[in-house]
């Protein structure tokens, strides 16, 4: 038996077998570790991707916030645009306004029809205008530096010169708030002249500290002439008017005497009648030519140490005859025996002769009439005239003090008045800083009229006799 | 003018209206006074002149006429308006008068005047006259009555004072 060669053939086969079996192994266990490392890659790839994926969705996110930020820069960047242009705007608009106030300020300085010095703190001219230096006759070169005083000599009316402390400006200097000077100053042209002069000399302040003077003035001689003018006018229409007045009335009281011969009834009774009338004209002629000084303001107001209680018993001695015609009670109180008050005394007059006469007047026979006169407080006296008479109706109250007007219920009665005496002395009263009102009717009562008159003790300044 | 009792007194009247001088002169003529009157300071300086009937003569100067006024007879008292006719007013009258001395400067003289201004009043205050009315506030009796009181008692001084001005 041949078993020798298959057995050999075998075993080759198995050896082959055993070493393919081997190679497989190998091949398996290098598949197998590829397929690990495969595995491991294929897991790192996996990790890789999440990273990726972290990656990407931060990056998403980044780009959604840098989005956002980009908006939001977008707004702030529009906000900024808009500021910007609204600030530009603003700019300009203040600059314009800066100008449109520079320009007014010059236009201001310009057109002051009046003459104008700029001083600085020590009273060295810095600025004076065109018409400044027309009405000195100076040039801006020779004053502009220079102290105001040596620049402008001021004189009194008689020629002496007003020392430099008087001086408007150097007032001004000073602090005073405004000084205004009265049209007693004069200047020295360079021609020698004179003339009137109103001057207003207004520190400049800054920080509480004077840093100059404005002076502003001008030649008052035109105003002057004016007020000379009217002044004429009103003693012109006084003496004219009054004339013919005059004729009437003493005419008329001649006949009414009998010295042309003995009258009837009837003629008597007429001639009372314009006798009468006549007098009513010269109220209102006088009441006029008052109203007329007043208004036009040539009213020269000369206040002195005036007794007050003396005064009313002139005036209440004056009406005493009427007083007792119409059977009225009458009273006068006066609580110091001597108030004395600075007052212009014919004014006070006119306003304590008014208001008693309508008192008189207005109170039908019987009534009563109380004047006193006591110190209001320490600064000022009141004045009180009440009667119980018709009364001022409610709805005319309003205008008892305008001129010309007279009450209904007082015209219904046939009672003479000119409208004037109560204009007059709210005109008289508040031009010395004083106050009048009224009550009516009286308190707790159905008619009568208290009037007040307030003034202060000190009284009034006195003003230009023109 | 009329005759003139020993007993009568004389008043010199100043006005320049007309209407006004003859009522004036008559209601003084019906109180028993005499009255002279003018119409114009010049004519009250002339006056003398009008007396010796040699008519309205112009006067050329102040001494002149003060002069006419010295010799002329005794006037009691002067009523006097202040508008006159001619240049001159009655407040210069009054300052020739008082300035002159004499017995001129003591004569009364009552302005009657509707020129009622302040300053007018108190100029003719201040020169010295008696007293100053505005004309169309005061009856005729009234003034005729306060120059008889002045002139029934020479020494008692009147209120220059005045109701109105």
């Amino acid at each position: 038996m041949n078993r020798e060669p298959t057995i050999s053939a075998s075993n080759d086969i198995i050896l082959s077998l055993k070493i393919l079996a081997r190679e497989k192994e190998v091949v398996r266990r290098k598949l197998a570790v590829t397929a690990a490392k495969l595995a491991a890659t294929a897991e790192k790839l996996a990790v890789t991707a999440r990273e990726k994926e972290i990656v990407r969705r931060k990056l998403a996110a980044t780009a959604k916030e840098k989005e956002s930020v980009r908006r939001k820069l977008v707004v702030v960047a529009e906000k900024l645009k808009k500021s910007y242009e609204t600030l530009e705007q603003k700019v300009l608009e203040r600059t314009k306004d800066l100008e449109t106030s520079c320009a007014k300020e010059a236009a201001i300085l310009l057109s002051i029809g009046d003459e104008l010095l700029v001083t600085d703190e020590k009273g060295n001219i810095i600025i004076i205008n065109k018409r400044a230096e027309k009405l000195l006759g100076v040039q801006n070169k020779d004053v502009v530096g220079k102290l105001f005083s040596d620049a402008m000599l001021l004189v009194d009316e008689k020629g002496n010169p007003i020392p430099a402390e008087r001086h408007p400006a150097r007032m001004a200097l000073m602090g005073s708030a405004t000084t205004a000077a009265g049209p007693i100053y004069y200047d020295m042209r360079k021609d020698k002249t004179r003339f009137p002069m109103a001057i207003m000399a207004t520190p400049v302040i800054l920080d509480g500290k004077v840093i100059g003077t404005i002076k502003i003035f001008r030649d008052i001689t035109d105003e002057r002439e004016i007020d000379k003018a009217k002044t004429e006018f009103v003693s012109l229409a006084s003496h004219q008017l009054r004339t013919p007045l005059s004729a009437v009335n003493w005419y008329s009281e001649m006949l009414l005497a009998g010295d042309a011969g003995e009258l009837n009834e009837k003629q008597r009774k007429y001639l009372d009648e314009v006798y009468r009338s006549n007098q009513r004209m010269v109220e209102l002629v006088n009441a006029l030519l008052d109203v007329s000084s007043l208004e036009l303001g040539t009213f020269a107001i000369e206040p002195k140490s005036t007794d007050i209680c003396k005064l009313a018993q002139d005036v209440i001695k004056e009406q005493r005859p009427q007083i007792t015609a119409k059977k009225l009670s009458f009273s006068f109180l006066c609580k110091k025996r001597a108030v004395h008050i600075h007052v212009d005394p014919k004014h006070l007059r006119m306003v304590v002769q008014n208001i008693l006469s309508n008192a008189v007047k207005y109170t039908p026979e019987g009534g009563k009439i109380v004047l006193s006169v006591a110190l209001a407080d320490k600064k000022s006296i009141l004045l009180k005239i009440s009667d119980t008479g018709y009364g001022i109706p409610k709805y005319q109250q309003g205008k008892i003090f305008t001129k010309l007007f007279r009450a209904d219920n007082v015209r219904d009665k046939d009672t003479d008045g000119t409208g004037l005496g109560l204009y007059i002395v709210k005109s008289v009263v508040e031009n010395s800083g004083g106050k009048v009102w009224f009550r009516s009717p009286v308190e707790g009562g159905t008619k009568g009229t208290v009037f007040y008159v307030k003034l202060p003790l000190d009284g009034v300044k006195k003003s230009s006799n023109k | 003018m009329t005759k003139k009792s020993p007993k009568e007194k004389t008043i010199l009247v100043i006005e320049d209206e007309r209407p006004l001088l003859e009522a004036i002169n008559t209601k003084l003529e019906k109180n028993g006074f005499s009255v002279l009157s003018a119409r114009s300071v010049e004519q009250a300086f002339g006056l003398k002149l009008i007396k010796d009937d040699l008519g309205i003569m112009t006067v050329h100067s102040i001494e002149q006429a003060l002069m006419y006024l010295e010799t002329l007879e005794k006037v009691n008292a002067i009523w006097l308006d202040h508008h006159l006719l001619g240049k001159e007013d009655g407040l210069y009258f009054v300052k020739k008068i008082k300035a002159n001395g004499g017995r001129w400067t003591s004569i009364p003289i009552f302005v009657v005047s509707n020129a009622a201004s302040p300053n007018t009043v108190r100029s003719y205050i201040k020169s010295g006259v008696s007293k100053y009315y505005v004309k169309s506030d005061h009856r005729l009796d009234e003034i005729i009555g306060d120059i008889k009181s002045l002139l029934d008692r020479p020494g008692k001084t009147i209120n220059a004072a005045l109701s109105r001005a």
